[in-house]
């Protein structure tokens, strides 16, 4: 969710602290700030608390308990100014789908023009990232990124009126799409509809006019010469929503606000703000409004949740005081009573999180800050002494491995997809790769092809590779653990438990990063007198090879009529680049001159 | 014979198992390829639920479809269900295996990874939001150095209540040191104790998922993620190895 500073501000007095101050703030006591620059900050509101917070009321209001500065005006605690309700004759909503439209207020505003926004309007838009469209669509999204309500408005004259007075002159029924049902949405894109999508359709016209929470249609696209409008605040289901916007794969700010179950209640703030703010940009009077709520129960309003200050300090481990927990809700505006440090919390409508004692445990650990939780080490307690804990299946995994390590045994690990298998995936990411491996053989072949190509560079002159992997396997029986090596061994244990086996332990140091590119291996063999220094001679090579060298073994050594023949093999690579035959060649040269000043005589 | 050698993954585990070991954690093992029911439906991930956004998933093309598992959480919910058949009130045990993520890999993402799972239960106020800080304080002065310290972030998770972020503060050698985004933790939430079969009245705890190649990563000064399984001995041999 993109939020401006300025916008933030609007719901303060007392000047905000500097951007990264509130992104701290934020950060720390409520939800990732992922980006701070200048007027803007990139709230990571998760899933929890985006029926509220994806909007600048609801940021608004943590800083304010955050902060400790109170909000100068708070859009959802404010005294609903009815405008006069027009007559229901002009404008009817139906439901078909109760259980997904969960509330349909509309209103028909007439006499509006639709042209640009004012300035402050269009730079609010465009400081969080949103184009301007014209004055009324702005409204409209200005106030979902205010108070978090999606809302939409359709040019009334493309609706049909139904003549019959009894039946209202506009008629939104909201229904699922049927068979072989088409849109084309506002951005001129068509989608066939599968049929559990839910639409707003003009009823009269039996035609659609927008997906249900997604997108308005094109059909009833506002343009320069609409007058009159209807404005819907709605609310619909999060799960129809969610599995509509994966169907179409549309995903808007529309979808994604009520897939998290936005509190209906909601769509009755959203519908006063935007129609004073259409009315402030855009003129034009409100006909008539109409408010259907199949969800509306009443529970909304008795939901309570309560918690003790022993629990608060039981989960989170602290030593908080009572006064510090009614501060944390008088501060996040949570009505509370209290009796025997028992708090009874009515949670605001717009808080649908708050539903378990433990939401409150986490509202009273956040604020006030996690920073000051000790740090507590676990008791040692009898059922889970170190002597008595479980770790017989691992240890028995270990042992394998440390046999094979002895018997010198290098352990690789690979990927657990294959071209063929007993198990594929609906969704594999490599399309070569849709199965899950029935074995680690393939695997195996591979990483011992490339390790005989390495051995070079990481083994002796005359060591071969031996690998081992131990490694789930999905053949159709059932997955299980297999251990595979690249040749038999003798004796090989099979994998079963042991408690009282003690894993071998290894100290690793630094990552040495390898190179990517070819290598190139030489031998040199010489004569060297009988008292030769096989180390110091060592040394001779290594000086004059530089810095592409790599490896050093020396692989050979015997002494014939007096004399000792040595024999090294060279290893030379780059970190950035392919080395070249000549290059190397040169490299040999020196060696050789080297060691002939130094009168060993090379063959 | 020439001594062979241990993935650093394997080498990785044995400290980690030998920390936890100390401080009372067991280790538990389950299926890579998962029910959906303890991938997500018993952690408190229903279907349709915004948070199955939170990890792209795996799914396999039978009926019912399978995960591959996207957490090693979903030992833990076994492993809770194991103690609810034991009548057990307190246990604590980590789970170290393979995790898959339907992402687009880069140096600092697969989508096959290790996790180092793990949970501890006890009766109510006696394992909590603070022994989790004790716990991982203990763990990263063992496992990195004294100069380690963490800090905790509100986050969300489904099947945890509170729910948490744990950065470490890291100095490598030679360098500034530095705050680093590790891992998700938080206080088990009731309803996933009580889908194993517990009752939230009288066990609590705490669980955590942490990355396993990510600390790793930061151990050894190792730049790409994509080196671990990439079945190369390179490597394996890209470390001084010293017998201890």
């Amino acid at each position: 969710m993109k939020v401006s500073r300025t916008w933030l501000q609007r719901y303060f007095d007392t000047p905000l602290p500097a951007t990264e101050a509130i992104a701290e703030a934020l950060t720390f006591h409520v939800a990732e700030v992922e980006e701070a620059e200048g007027d803007l900050l990139d709230v990571k509101v998760l899933p929890d608390r985006a029926g509220y917070m994806l909007c600048h009321r609801g940021i608004a209001k943590e800083l304010s308990a955050i902060l400790n500065i109170p909000l100068k005006d708070d859009p959802l605690n404010t005294p609903f100014p009815m405008w006069d309700i027009g007559s229901p004759t002009l404008l009817q909503v139906e439901i078909e789908e109760p259980k997904k439209c969960l509330r349909y207020r509309g209103a028909l505003v007439k006499g509006v023009n639709v042209g640009p926004s004012p300035e402050w309007l269009r730079e609010a838009l465009e400081a969080v990232g949103q184009r301007s469209i014209n004055n009324i669509v702005d409204a409209t999204n200005y106030v979902m990124l205010n108070i978090g309500q999606p809302l939409h408005a359709f040019d009334a004259a493309k609706l049909m009126k139904n003549p019959s007075a009894d039946r209202g002159k506009y008629t939104i029924k909201v229904r699922n799409a049927r068979e072989g049902e088409k849109i084309t949405t506002l951005s001129g894109d068509e989608y066939a509809l599968p049929e559990s999508v839910l639409l707003i359709t003009d009823a009269n016209a039996d035609s659609a006019i927008g997906i249900a929470g997604v997108k308005g249609g094109k059909a009833a696209e506002l343009t320069e010469a609409t007058t009159d409008i209807i404005v819907e605040a709605a609310n619909f289901d999060g799960t129809a929503i969610r599995r509509a916007a994966q169907a179409l794969k549309l995903v808007t700010d529309a979808s994604l606000r009520f897939q998290n179950r936005p509190s209906p209640e909601l769509a009755g703030y959203g519908m006063r703000d935007v129609i004073s703010l259409i009315r402030e940009v855009a003129g034009g009077e409100v006909a008539g409004v109409v408010d259907t709520y199949p969800a509306r129960s009443g529970s909304e309003q008795e939901r309570k949740v309560s918690v003790s200050l022993e629990k608060i300090n039981g989960v989170l481990g602290s030593d908080f005081s009572k006064e510090e927990v009614i501060d944390v809700f008088n501060r996040l505006g949570l009505p509370y009573s209290e009796s025997n440090e028992t708090f009874e919390v009515t949670p605001p409508f717009e808080r649908t999180d708050l539903v378990i004692p433990e939401d409150l445990v986490e509202e009273v650990g956040r604020i006030l800050g996690y920073d000051r939780l000790p740090a507590t080490e676990l008791p040692c307690r009898d059922v889970v002494r170190p002597d008595m804990v479980d770790q017989a299946k691992w240890r028995g995994i270990e042992k394998v491995k440390d046999f094979l390590v002895e018997r010198g045994f290098v352990e690789i690990s690979t990927q657990s997809f294959a071209a063929k298998g007993d198990i594929t995936l609906a969704n594999p990411l490599d399309k070569a790769k849709p199965a899950l491996r029935t074995s680690l053989d393939e695997n195996m072949k591979e990483a011992l092809e490339r390790a005989k190509y390495v051995a070079p560079l990481v083994l002796a002159p005359g060591e071969k590779p031996k690998l081992f992997e131990i490694g789930t396997v999905f053949p159709k029986e059932g997955e299980r653990l297999e251990i595979k090596t690249s040749e038999p061994v003798p004796g090989l244990p099979a994998i079963e438990d042991d408690a009282s086996y003690e894993p071998k332990r290894y100290q690793l140091g630094a990552f040495k990063p390898f190179s990517l590119y070819p290598f190139i291996t030489r031998d040199i063999a010489f004569w060297a007198s009988a008292d030769v220094d096989d180390g110091f001679t060592k040394s001779i090579v290594q000086e004059n090879a530089g810095e592409l060298l790599v490896r050093l073994d020396q692989f050979d050594r015997f002494e014939k009529e007096g004399k000792v023949s040595l024999a090294y093999r060279l290893v030379f690579q780059s970190m950035e680049r392919t080395l070249t035959d000549d290059e190397v060649n040169g490299i040999m040269a020196q060696i050789t001159t080297a060691l002939t000043a130094k009168g060993y005589e090379v063959r | 014979m020439l001594e062979g050698r241990l993935h650093p993954i394997t080498i990785a585990t044995r400290e980690i198992a030998e920390i936890f070991g100390q401080m009372g954690f067991g280790i538990a093992y389950g299926p890579e390829l998962e029910d959906e029911w303890y991938n997500f439906t018993a952690l408190n991930v229903p279907a349709d639920h915004p948070a199955r956004d939170m990890q792209d998933t795996f799914w396999t093309d039978e009926t019912p479809r399978r995960v591959l598992r996207t957490h090693t959480t979903s030992v833990t919910i076994r492993e809770l269900e194991k103690m609810a058949k034991a009548g057990e009130t307190e246990k604590r045990m980590i789970s170290v295996g393979k995790v898959f993520r339907n992402e687009a890999t880069d140096m600092t993402h697969e989508a096959q990874f290790y996790q180092y799972d793990g949970f501890a239960v006890g009766p109510p106020g006696a394992v909590t939001l603070a022994h989790l800080k004790g716990t991982w304080e203990r763990f990263y002065r063992e496992y990195l150095g004294p100069d380690t310290r963490i800090r905790f972030r509100p986050s969300y998770f489904p099947f945890t209540e509170p729910s948490i972020e744990v950065d470490l503060w890291f100095e490598a050698p030679g360098k500034e040191g530095r705050w680093l985004e590790m891992f998700g933790a938080g206080m088990l939430h009731p309803n996933v104790l009580r889908n194993a079969g517990l009752d939230p009245e009288k066990v609590q705890g705490f669980a955590f998922g942490p990355g396993l190649e990510r600390v790793v990563m930061i151990k050894y000064g190792i730049p790409d993620i994509r080196l671990f399984h990439s079945g190369d001995t390179r490597f394996v041999w890209g470390f001084e190895e010293k017998n201890i």
